[in-house]
């Protein structure tokens, strides 16, 4: 049995895929790919395949870690390689490595924001508000958790945060506390921001850039 | 994909990966390099919709050919159509996003009575009328094929033509006088005179219907030179019928997350209620070896890792024990899991049955439909209480503790005692528990039995038969439950309602499209979803035409009426069915075709040949 620990990019149609539709999607690429996947034992086996922290319906991924077990040693490259030819639009494998950090490492991650409005004045308001409302430091939210739903003040999970105008589009920078002890979903800060500035972008993409450890070591 | 205008409203609506397109397997191809277009629409959610195999037939078929493309469309859910509604986008195919009003052919599969309000939202939604005389030009033509067309009356109005039996072969006949006709620039009618000349084709149109004073039909005449009756196509040769060897593979979960592939078409069993079984005969396999071709094919390019075989009786397949020894070392190194519905679990070999996982994991199933045997013979449902029984012992002693049985009530004939009888022959599946020595230990069993409404259905023996009335069967439902004494049956039964409908839809005839049509104009949608159903619409819009529906379900028809169907011909002659239905008032069996031929008249579609017992049948 072989841990091996595969980093995909999602975007496009796939961003409108929720966690529990991934899981099957990647199960049946690999089995499309004809990699052999390592089974659980017992009554209901089922193939090892592990999301380390599942984005949310509607954000982007650019590098996400998905740990699988195969039965049969194959090269890093081959693996990338074979599923990279049966994976369906919008999910990509971008590297293979061996499974070093543990999910429970992560701490943060950083997330890119692109709201796009119908003129570049808009753009810069949005822009503005968002910035002049962060600044404030409290920002409130019904949050939901697996205790039920509370609200918080969001900024309490802003690591960091920066937005400017492009064009037509507003864009935000922005780093937030993320994983299984604390985490914010950057579409319930956008979605937060929105009705706190009154206003509502034509489109929205919100692309979860990079994962970060303690000491924003990247999670490898 | 989707038009742009939907990207800001995407995330708003429930699951929207049923709107997106761009599933694996999904075939793209640019409007103008083919000249038909063809809309595959599932008058259903796309959860349902992409469960079912004829669109999967139909979608590879038609994208086989280079001059042609297929899309698929599905009904828009609530939230979905108010904000298409709203922001002005007419329905599109998932595809392409395509308007659907741009399409050259928009045909819909009619799965159940239920969806009929769907096919006229959709096309509404589409921008188009709902009325086949309103919509001028050649193109789009609006079509539909599925179960439902046998008699499609209540919608007459609405479709142009209808496919009537096995789609593969007419489709194509139907693309190929479509593409001819629209190069040289004929108008719709002539059009649909043509296409009437092929066999398997339908146009409502084309045939007058006059009424008598009771309500009955007076006559139907055909005109424009179409057919007398109308008869359905038999694909004769399975194996060297186009199959498919991909399917799509959706991103979302759909109520069957498997592939699937026929064995059969056709039935030899004759049960007197189940109208697939006598639309699809004659029988015809597939050959094992064809069977395992495609289900191997179809793992690899899509990755499932459940094949379910697909037939109306999985254990009438001859070739299933051969099939099953040759796939199941491949399926089982493979992790995949052959399920096999409705497999009769007596005479089957135990030591296939234990490589079964599926059967292990899904439990025991019994279709007993009625409680007692006397209406089991009325039926024909050739299972007795001692089957039943036997193979409820040999499964507890295996460690099974759960056992489901399927039952209908409001059948023909049926007397309290035979309700009663559901609750008796649950109870002595309970008792065999108990009984049995080596059942599982410190376990209890759990029978629960689930019970349908009878609806009559054209072209079975009980298409003349009266269907009772809601408070009727809800009285039977009620006298069954004072009946069922032990904690461990669960009784799960449905609201009559929904049968009703579905009986006034199943055997109306065209006076009823007004009435659809009224019934969609007040809101009327998702019928066959109890929370959608709004049954006090429903009666006023029979009032408005004055149309009493019980007309359609709860009278009894004399054989010599002329029925709405009549002027079509799926094979089973009205001959045979009447034997059938006074050999039912009898309580006399029919034999499956495999004992003895009944000449059921289905053998004329096949040349003569039906099956080898009925060689010399015509
Ligand atoms: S022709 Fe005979 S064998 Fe064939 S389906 Fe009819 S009854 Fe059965």
């Amino acid at each position: 049995m072989n841990s091996v620990r595969l980093w995909y990019k999602k975007s496009g149609l796939a961003v409108y895929t929720s966690h529990l539709d991934m899981n099957r999607c990647f199960t049946r690429a690999v089995r499309r790919a004809g990699i052999p996947l390592w089974y659980t034992e017992g009554f209901n086996p089922h193939p090892y395949l592990t999301f380390l922290l599942p984005l949310p319906l509607g954000t982007a991924g650019e590098r996400e870690p998905l740990d699988i077990r195969t039965v049969e040693d194959i090269s890093a490259d081959e693996i990338k390689k074979r599923l990279n030819a049966v994976l369906p639009e919008g999910l990509e494998i971008v590297d293979v490595t061996e499974a070093r950090d543990k999910a429970n490492e992560i701490v943060s991650a950083a997330y890119e924001i692109t709201a796009c409005f119908e003129s570049g004045e808009e753009a810069e308001k949005f822009a503005g508000a968002v910035t002049g409302i962060i600044g404030t430091g409290a920002l409130e939210a019904e949050k939901r958790s697996k205790r039920g739903i509370k609200t918080v003040n969001l900024c309490e999970f802003i690591l960091s945060f920066k937005a400017k105008a492009d064009g037509n589009a507003a864009v935000i920078h922005t780093a937030l506390l993320t994983g299984t002890q604390q985490n914010l979903n950057a579409g319930l800060l956008e979605e937060t921001l929105e009705k706190a500035a009154e206003m509502s972008p034509e489109t929205l993409t919100i692309v979860r850039k990079e994962i970060y450890k303690e000491n924003n070591e990247l999670f490898a | 994909m989707y038009p742009e205008k939907l990207e800001k409203h995407l995330l708003r609506v429930q699951k929207p990966g049923r709107y997106t397109g761009g599933e694996l397997n999904s075939v793209v191809k640019d409007r103008d390099s083919v000249d038909i277009s063809y809309a595959f629409c599932f008058p259903d959610t796309y959860e349902i919709g992409m469960s079912h195999l004829g669109m999967k037939i139909i979608y590879s078929l038609v994208n086989s050919r280079d001059d042609a493309r297929c899309e698929r469309v599905f009904a828009p859910d609530v939230d979905m159509e108010e904000i298409l509604r709203s922001e002005n986008i007419p329905l599109y195919a998932l595809e392409s996003g395509d308007a659907v009003k741009d399409f050259d052919i928009i045909g819909f599969t009619m799965q159940y009575e239920l969806s009929y309000t769907n096919v006229l939202n959709m096309l509404d939604l589409s921008g188009l009328p709902v009325r086949s005389a309103d919509r001028k030009g050649l193109t789009p033509l609006v079509i539909a094929g599925g179960t439902c067309v046998c008699n499609f009356e209540p919608m007459a109005d609405f479709v142009d033509l209808t496919l009537l039996g096995d789609g593969e072969e007419v489709t194509m006949e139907l693309i190929d006088l479509l593409k001819e006709y629209k190069k040289k620039g004929a108008g719709k009618e002539e059009f649909l005179k043509a296409a009437a000349q092929i066999p398997g084709v339908y146009v409502p149109s084309l045939y007058e219907v006059e009424y008598k004073e009771d309500g009955t039909i007076a006559a139907v005449t055909a005109k424009d030179g179409a057919p007398g009756k109308a008869v359905k196509r038999n694909v004769a040769d399975l194996d060297k019928m186009f199959s498919p060897e991909t399917f799509v593979v959706p991103f979302l979960e759909t109520v069957f997350d498997r592939t699937t592939v026929e064995i059969f078409r056709g039935c030899i069993r004759g049960c007197r209620f189940c109208q697939a079984g006598f639309l699809s005969r004659p029988l015809r396999e597939k050959s094992p070896a064809e069977v395992e071709r495609e289900c191997r094919a179809i793992c690899d390019s899509t990755g499932y890792d459940e094949i379910s075989l697909c037939s109306l009786s999985t254990s009438d397949y001859k070739g299933l024990e051969t099939l099953l020894r040759s796939m199941l070392p491949w399926a089982n190194e493979n992790k995949i899991n052959i399920a096999l519905p409705s497999l009769r679990v007596d005479n089957f070999p135990q030591e296939l049955m234990e490589q079964l996982t599926s059967v292990r994991r899904s439990g025991l199933t019994f279709a007993p439909e009625a409680g007692t045997q006397r209406l089991r013979d009325v039926i024909n449902k050739n299972i007795t209480e001692k089957e039943v029984l036997s193979t409820c012992a040999q499964a507890f002693s295996g460690g099974w503790t759960a056992v489901k049985l399927y039952f209908m009530i409001g059948l023909p004939t049926e007397t309290p005692e035979d309700v009663e009888g559901i609750a008796n022959l649950a109870q002595a599946v309970v008792d065999e528990f108990y009984h049995n020595e080596n059942k599982p230990k410190g376990k209890s069993v759990n029978v629960s039995i689930s019970v349908a409404s009878f609806v009559p259905k054209p072209f079975t023996p009980f298409q003349w038969e009266a269907q009772d009335r809601p408070d009727t069967l809800i009285e039977k439902q009620n006298l069954l439950m004072q009946c069922v004494k032990s904690r461990k049956i669960t009784v799960s039964r449905h609201v009559p309602h929904t049968s009703f409908l579905e009986g006034v839809f199943a055997r109306g005839d065209r006076r009823l499209c007004d009435v659809v049509e009224y019934a969609w104009k007040n809101g009327c949608k998702f019928d066959s979803w109890e929370e959608h159903l709004k049954l006090d619409v429903w009666m006023q819009s029979f009032e408005k035409f004055g149309i009493d529906p019980f007309f359609y379900t709860a009278r009894k028809r004399d054989f010599d009426e002329i029925l709405p169907w009549d002027h079509l011909d799926f094979g089973v002659t009205k001959a045979f069915l009447k034997r059938e239905n006074e050999r039912a008032h009898e309580g006399l069996t029919t034999p499956p075709c495999r004992e003895k031929c009944s000449a059921c008249g289905a053998a004329k579609l096949n040349g003569g040949v039906c099956n080898e017992l009925c060689k010399a049948v015509v």
